[in-house]
């Protein structure tokens, strides 16, 4: 037990006011065994100091980060408009492919027939020209209908992203204002 | 002293009016003392770490009901106590807080099977911090770590401060036993 006039821990911990602290010096030059005592406080704080503090891992994140990342739609968009550009001029380029098929068809077609031939084969071979004729324009016409609603779903999707990247940015705007509300009145500091 | 072109207080004010930079700039100030709190007292770097981004988290959304800007420091440590005291209960439910201790080993706090403490002094101030009750860990790091007054001890506790010297002091006791013949021996 101390015979100090005032606890020696709240002295050390400097918890006890000027006065009170002044009395207890007073006491300690004079006191061996509180002397002691204050010595092994001593030790004991400073082989705590010896776990020194460690560094963060990590730095933590800012409440402001997460403004600065790129929308939903924009990171969906920046990933798949180039698939989506190569898929409409791959179609582009089948569909002028399929266009220039007729003419090479149609071409063997022009020379006149041979007078030897019969008139049934004459009439045969322009059947068949016909009726590859229509074929290959219902065929570009099929691929001209595709290209033209794949041309529509582009836009469709363009203009659904640009909705989304508004909205996005409508909602960032409205958590902005909420962060940058006047608060309640602070108190007064003490 | 480090000199401080602008003081804590003058950041917390803003930050309440909605300055995000100015609370970054608190968050830089605090986060390493934060992390070391909490590291001390879960025993656990990953732990450690998500809590103090979750205390800054919501030290922000809360910081309006800051009513003195000059109690910044004991409402933080509130938080990050609250914050680990409910990561303990959601833990182990059904144990007594009381009897509730850090992940580490008496090697010190371990992670990943890595010793933080590697010196024969560390080591023994890491078993003897780890034997004592969570309770009385928690007030020597906030004394002796952190350096709060009794006060403000309290009040990041919630408890009264003749409870907190209590804790402080039995801790004390015990760690003199077990550190200062090591100290004066001259381990380092």
């Amino acid at each position: 037990m101390s015979c100090s006039p005032f606890d020696l821990k709240d002295y050390f911990l400097k918890e006890l006011p000027e006065p009170e602290g002044r009395q207890v010096e007073a006491h300690v030059k004079t006191c061996q065994p509180c002397r002691e005592e204050l010595e092994r406080l001593r030790l004991t704080q400073a082989a705590l100091f010896s776990l020194r503090d460690e560094e963060i891992p990590q730095r933590i994140a800012f409440v402001s980060d997460k403004i600065f990342e790129p929308s939903r739609a924009r990171r969906w968009w920046t990933a798949w408009a180039p698939s989506l550009a190569f898929a409409t001029a791959a179609l582009a380029v089948v569909a002028m492919v399929m266009r220039t098929v007729p003419a090479t068809v149609s071409a063997p077609a022009a020379p006149p027939a041979p007078v030897v031939q019969t008139i049934s084969d004459a009439e045969i071979q322009s059947r068949i020209d016909a009726a590859v004729s229509k074929a290959v324009a219902a065929q570009t016409t099929e691929v001209k209908s595709l290209v033209a609603e794949l041309e529509n779903t582009r836009r469709g999707l363009r203009l659904a992203a640009a909705e989304y990247e508004l909205s996005q940015k409508r909602i960032g705007a409205v958590r902005l204002t909420a962060y940058s509300m006047p608060p309640e009145p602070l108190g007064e500091v003490k | 002293m480090i000199f401080r072109a602008v003081e804590d207080a003058d950041l917390i004010r803003r930050a309440a009016r909605g300055g995000v930079e100015a609370f970054n700039l608190l968050v830089s100030r605090w986060d390493k003392r934060v992390y070391n709190y909490l590291l001390r007292i879960t025993g656990n770097r990953e732990d450690a770490l998500d809590l103090t981004q979750d205390v800054f988290l919501k030290a922000y959304q809360n910081l309006r009901k800051l009513e003195d800007p000059a109690r910044f420091s004991p409402w933080l440590y509130r938080i990050a106590h609250n914050e680990a005291y409910s990561m303990f209960r959601k833990r182990r439910p059904e144990a007594d807080l009381d009897s509730l201790e850090p992940e580490g080993t008496e090697t010190g706090i371990a992670v990943g099977g890595s010793s933080v403490f590697p010196m024969e002094l560390s080591l023994a101030v890491a078993g003897a911090l780890e034997r004592l009750s969570p309770d009385q860990r928690e007030a020597v790091v906030l004394k002796i770590y952190q350096g709060f007054k009794f006060e403000e001890m309290s009040e990041i506790l919630g408890c009264p401060v003749s409870t907190v010297k209590s804790r402080l002091y039995t801790a004390l006791e015990l760690l003199k036993l077990e550190l200062a013949p090591v100290k004066a021996r001259g381990a380092s």
